[in-house]
């Protein structure tokens, strides 16, 4: 983005409004259907700030726990470390923060709610969103769903081996615990009408049932024993025991859900299973690492395969019958499949499931204002999320069509924003103006950036994770998730350059480890190409570059925060620490070497944004000493900053002196974050020296 | 007036000597050394100019000094300290005091002396030194008239103008030019930097040969190996020979001085067909000089 | 560029011992582009000076400004109410801008943070170096670019001293020898003649080491505005 330049006036008056952050997003966040805030929350991650981070998903996202499970993860796809390397673990990441015991517990404020019940029929992602978003504006929403559990799709029919139930009823109880009333085991549209709804006092109806229903096929023999469909079949998988054992089951379909039959078919204790769809390799809408994860569970899949019929012998199956798929898409890339009859597959097997596609049940829209079109879909204005009926709204997968949880939520936002309009009687207006997303990384900045592996998700070995719903991916630990945080671009995050200041030093174009800062009349810093690092702002003579992501003052406010909790009547430390190694300061896990009374550690995500002026101030706030840890030696993701800080912290231990204060009382751990004996011991000789000079004590 | 003029001019080989005036009044013993040792056999005595920046007596009362006691003088004058004026007015001076030999030099840094904090003047160069004796020569100085008409003298004084070179200087281009230029701004003989090797010196000779005044080569007493060494690696346009070094080294402690005496006049044997004479700089060891004119045979 | 460089804080100190209230003053012009009296370097010494006092028992207020640049009364115009309250300014502008804000706000003591120390370019990281002096008599046609006045210890303008050293100037190895550099670059291009010719001394009385020098536009002096009333005759 051109024009990342303001006046000083402009700054004061936008500075903490979040505008400069807005001003572009990262490809991540704007992939993200929900548009969750990717980057904030990695930077938090990599600071050991986690419970901070799993609030900013929150905000947007109330599935943490399920998505960082089987989120399909578009922001990854999108991430900019692709052009460098490979993506950011980002779902991976949300798992982490999802799965830390927090000391102060997962406490929610249940919000004031003085507005008018709002029911919401369906308690999967967006219904549940819909809701929790119309509890948070005051709205009393009432869930219902005919299931046992909340979840939805979540709930029933995703395996336990990828989601598992505890993670999803986690979910679900923290958007209960937010004001939001679920009562299942009811079914709207049976005894409880949409009109009952409606005389009970609910305001509005949001009806988000998704797509329960699988579709089967009528083919000859469909009706055999052993013909299973999807859905029903995943619902009672993982109570069902080994039925399997010793069969051989044939999936038919190449989507998600089909591969999540398959590979609970196998852990069913199936001799063979295989996946028959009609798309070839390509055109398979699975994702990618299901099927490679399947592949690896010994799902075999055979596509260009069109069900002719089952082969039922003594009114069982014995196998199924395909022809083959000549096309599966149109010229214009619509779902036409033609086929050649005269070349027939046959598969042995006992057991057939249809994943071939859903449907909704819109039951409860018979005899209703709630108008279902002749093709059987709910009569719907995507613009704003109504239905045929003014005070009914829907969302979710029934309106989209089939999706992603993520997809869902996104959609449940909507429908909660729909709903609020309407209750406040405002012309509902659901378009959305996006930030630019910020430009594609040019390849002369991909090659100064230094490139870093992708934390690797641990995982069940395919052979021991076949035989059992147990969850297969391990989760990343703590040492893994920070590094992996910390390979974050930071995209978008960079400066903004004061051109009332700005006198074209170049001392930001000579500081930049990536040579971005372009000097004409006065310096322009792309976007697209800055790495966040903040050297440039910690440096610029003429305090003319602020970045978008923190303002000038926010070291020196973390310092205030951190004194704040030390006793003033004793010696107070504060300790600056590289946020990559921020596990090190739990001094090495030794909790009695840690010098607590008098210590207090600020994680920086990088030393690169401590200036020497947040050294003097830590001083002048009333530290009466400063240790800097620094993390090992080209262990940061910026080059250049160990030098860089190391000449900072000269040039602070000079202009202290100066000042009369001891040098010694500001101590530079080099290799200290990553090793917490010599961070324990920097400490201790800061304040040691401390003690001496100001006659406090620990 | 010049017997040294006179000297260079019957084509004889001609030495000169060099003495440093004292840090302090105690001028004697250095005068007795002058009269003592290089009276008879240089035909001048160049007097340092506050050698090195580090300050000293004047040159120009040591000079003076010398001419009392019947020894030629030349008088060394750096542009460091004086500006025109005072160097025109020096000039002068020198010239009532019967001086009439004069070195032109640029001078040492201040920096590099004993007075670091000392104002450097450098109103003229070594060729705007040379330029002003030519100007006094004629008749007028430097100056206008508020009419902005040359000056003119009550009296005219005479010299015999000096310049010097580095005949070993790594980039010996620019040493040639700026000594045209010396020459052209009236320079009449050349003392040269040290040398120790004389088939560099001659290659040097060869490549001033256009240039019709008389050279002195410049011959430094080496005390040991120690300051051989030093040289080679501080003192710019210097190379001593890796023979002379080890010469120097291999000697018995007792036999250092015979056989850096030895080296100086081996070295004026070698080069005295090149030049028109030597300057040596015995740098304290004024007794020797006598033993290495001896030693050179000439 | 005017180059300067940071007194030390003991000096600063002497002048405002007994303040209650300083206004440090940075400067965004050349300075700031040498990093030593840009609204930063003037936030270190506000922070330094707030230590200093505190370490003493004492409080002290201190406000920093950074007008565009200090040598123009324009910009310092603004400062007044800044200025008012103040017990002292003190200036992270080079020698100029103290003085005129020294001259503009007459009753305040000024007192500067720099000495000013040259005109000069980045010459590497953090570096500047000095290139010019101000001499009034520009040779640089002559010398292939290089300064002899301001680059060379002596200021010769007849070529080096025998103190040149293998490219390196008698006084330090860290520094050229302008007149190498003259000499290599006259060579390349292949014309030594200006290096052959005989200079006549410099007029030094054109240069700073002479009287204070003024700079006169006539086409810039002030004019009487057309429609301005004739002056009252006294």
């Amino acid at each position: 983005m051109p024009g990342r330049q303001l006046t000083s006036a402009e700054y004061a008056r936008l500075a903490g409004s979040g505008a400069l952050i807005e001003a572009e997003w990262a490809p991540c966040r704007s992939a993200c259907p929900v548009h969750a805030d990717v980057r904030a929350y990695l930077d938090l991650i990599g600071r050991g700030k986690f419970r901070e981070a799993l609030d900013v998903i929150r905000e947007v996202l109330p599935f943490p726990g399920a998505c960082g499970r089987i989120c399909h993860h578009p922001c990854e796809q999108d991430c900019r470390r692709n052009d460098v390397d490979q993506p950011a673990a980002i779902r991976d990441l949300k798992r982490f923060v999802t799965e830390r015991d927090y000391p102060e517990g997962q406490k929610f404020r249940k919000p004031v709610q003085d507005r008018a019940p709002v029911a919401v029929v369906g308690a999967g992602p967006s219904g549940l969103t819909a809701a929790l978003d119309l509890a948070k504006l005051g709205y009393r929403p009432t869930v219902f769903d005919r299931s046992a559990a909340g979840g939805g799709l979540l709930y029933s029919a995703v395996p336990a081996y990828r989601l598992p139930r505890k993670v999803l009823q986690a979910d679900v109880d923290a958007i209960l615990a937010q004001g939001v009333e679920l009562k299942l085991g009811v079914e709207v549209g049976g005894a409880l009408t949409i009109d009952a709804l409606r005389s009970q006092g609910f305001k509005a109806v949001v009806i988000a049932v998704g797509l329960s229903r699988s579709r089967g096929l009528p083919i000859p023999g469909a009706d055999a024993q052993g013909v299973e469909l999807a859905l029903p079949f995943l619902a009672s998988a993982d109570s069902s025991g080994p039925r399997f054992a010793g069969k051989s089951v044939v999936v038919v379909g190449g989507g998600n859900v089909a591969v999540d039959v398959a590979r609970t078919a196998i852990r069913l204790g199936a001799v063979r299973v295989q996946m028959a769809c009609l798309e070839n390799e390509k055109e398979q809408p699975a994702w990618a690492w299901e099927r490679h994860e399947a592949a690896e569970e010994e799902v075999a899949t055979l596509h260009r395969l069109g069900p002719k019929r089952i082969v039922v012998r003594d009114g069982r199956v014995a196998g199924i019958e395909f022809k083959a798929v000549t096309a599966v898409f149109d010229e214009q890339g619509r779902f036409s499949p033609k086929y050649d009859e005269s070349k027939l597959t046959t598969l042995d097997c006992d057991v057939v499931i249809f994943a071939i596609g859903q449907e909704s049940d819109l039951s409860l829209a018979r005899g209703t204002d709630v108008k279902v079109d002749e093709r059987g879909r709910l009569v719907f204005d995507r613009n704003t999320a109504r239905t045929s009926a003014q005070d009914v709204f829907a969302c979710g997968e029934v309106v989209t069509g089939p999706g992603s949880a993520v997809e869902a939520v996104a959609s449940g936002h909507r429908a909660a924003r729909a709903v609020h309009q309407f209750l406040t009687g405002a012309p509902i207006n659901l378009a959305e103006s996006l930030p630019p997303k910020v430009e594609k990384i040019a390849p002369a900045t991909v090659n100064r950036l230094l490139k870093a592996t992708r934390a690797a998700m641990p995982t069940v070995g395919a052979a021991e994770r076949r035989r059992n719903f147990a969850e297969f991916e391990l989760g990343l630990d703590e040492a893994a998730a920070m590094q992996e945080a910390r390979r974050c671009m930071s995209c978008a995050s960079g400066p903004f350059v004061l051109t009332d200041k700005c006198a074209a030093c170049l001392t930001c174009r000579r500081v930049c480890p990536f040579e971005i800062p372009e000097v004409k009349e006065i310096a322009d810093i792309s976007s697209a190409l800055c790495q966040g690092c903040g050297i440039c702002a910690s440096e610029c003579p003429a305090n003319a570059i602020v970045m978008a992501s923190y303002g000038p003052d926010a070291v020196q406010k973390e310092v205030g925060a951190a004194l704040a909790v030390l006793r003033p009547d004793r010696l107070r430390i504060v300790v600056f620490s590289c946020g990559h190694h921020a596990p090190a300061t739990r001094w090495g896990g030794s909790e009695a070497a840690r010098p607590a009374a008098v210590a207090k550690e600020i994680y920086l995500p990088s030393m690169s944004r401590l200036s020497a002026a947040d050294i003097l101030a830590a001083f002048e706030a009333g530290a009466d000493g400063v240790a800097i840890l620094e993390c090992t030696s080209g262990a940061c993701r910026y080059p250049t900053v160990d030098q860089r800080l190391r000449r900072r912290v000269d040039l602070a231990r000079q202009l202290l002196v100066e000042a009369g204060i001891d040098g010694a009382r500001l101590s530079l751990a080099v290799g200290g974050a990553g090793d917490p004996a010599a961070a324990s011991k920097a400490v201790a000789q800061v304040a040691e020296r401390a003690a001496r000079q100001t006659h406090k004590h620990g | 007036m010049s017997k040294f003029r006179d000297a260079l001019a019957s084509g004889k080989f001609t030495f000169t000597g060099e003495i440093g005036p004292p840090k302090g009044t105690n001028v004697g013993p250095v005068i007795e050394e002058a009269v003592h040792y290089l009276k008879d056999c240089c035909a001048a005595v160049n007097v340092t100019d506050i050698q090195t920046a580090v300050m000293r007596m004047s040159s120009l009362a040591a000079c003076r000094m010398l001419v009392e006691h019947g020894v030629e003088p030349v008088l060394q004058m750096v542009t460091r300290d004086r500006n025109r004026l005072a160097l025109q007015s020096d000039l002068l001076g020198a010239a009532a005091l019967g001086i009439e030999n004069v070195l032109a030099l640029t001078g040492d840094h201040t920096t590099m002396g004993d007075h670091k904090e000392a104002k450097p003047v450098y109103d003229l160069d070594s060729v705007g030194l040379l330029q002003a004796m030519r100007k006094l020569e004629s008749g007028t100085d430097l100056g206008r008239t508020m009419k902005g008409e040359p000056n003119a003298l009550d009296g005219t004084p005479r010299f015999f103008k000096g310049c010097v070179v580095t005949p070993c200087a790594e980039e010996v281009e620019p040493q040639i030019i700026k000594l045209e230029k010396k020459v052209a701004a009236g320079a009449e003989f050349v003392q040269t930097q040290a040398v120790y090797d004389p088939k560099a010196f001659e290659k040097f000779m060869k490549s001033i040969q256009h240039i019709k005044v008389p050279v002195l080569v410049g011959i430094v007493l080496l005390k040991n190996a120690g300051m051989a060494k030093y040289m080679n690696a501080n003192v710019p346009g210097v190379v001593v020979p890796k023979d002379i070094v080890k010469r120097l080294a291999d000697a018995d402690k007792k036999e250092v001085k015979k056989v850096s005496v030895q080296i100086a006049g081996e070295l004026i044997r070698d080069m005295k067909g090149m030049c028109q004479g030597a300057h040596i700089m015995p740098l304290g060891w004024d007794k020797e000089i006598p033993n290495v004119i001896a030693a050179s045979g000439a | 560029m005017i180059v300067a460089d940071r007194k030390p804080l003991e000096e600063i100190l002497k002048h405002v011992a007994g303040c209650g209230r300083i206004l440090v003053l940075g400067c965004g012009g050349c300075v700031t582009v040498c990093a030593s009296g840009g609204d930063r370097q003037a936030e270190h010494l506000a922070a330094q000076l707030r230590l200093a006092a505190k370490g003493q028992g004492r409080a002290v207020e201190v406000t920093v400004k950074t007008p565009t640049r200090q040598c123009d009364r324009e910009f310092l115009e603004p400062l007044r109410a800044d200025i008012g309250p103040a017990d002292a300014v003190i200036s992270l502008a080079c020698g100029v801008g103290v003085q005129l804000l020294a001259e503009v706000f007459e009753a305040k003591p000024v007192y500067p943070a720099l000495n000013t120390t040259f005109m000069g370019a980045h010459t590497g990281p953090g570096t500047w170096t000095e290139n010019c002096r101000g001499c009034g008599q520009c040779v640089l046609a002559e010398t292939a670019g290089v300064c002899p006045v301001a680059r060379c210890a002596k200021s010769l303008v007849n070529g080096a001293c025998g103190g040149t050293n293998k490219g390196k100037c008698e006084v330090s190895k860290e520094i050229d020898c302008a007149w190498y550099l003259i000499y290599k670059r006259l060579k390349a291009r292949g014309d030594l003649s200006f290096l052959r010719a005989e200079r006549e001394p410099l007029d030094w009385g054109k240069s700073s080491s002479g009287i204070r020098r003024t700079l006169v536009h006539p086409e810039l002096t002030d004019t009487v505005p057309a429609s301005a009333p004739a002056a009252p005759k006294s």
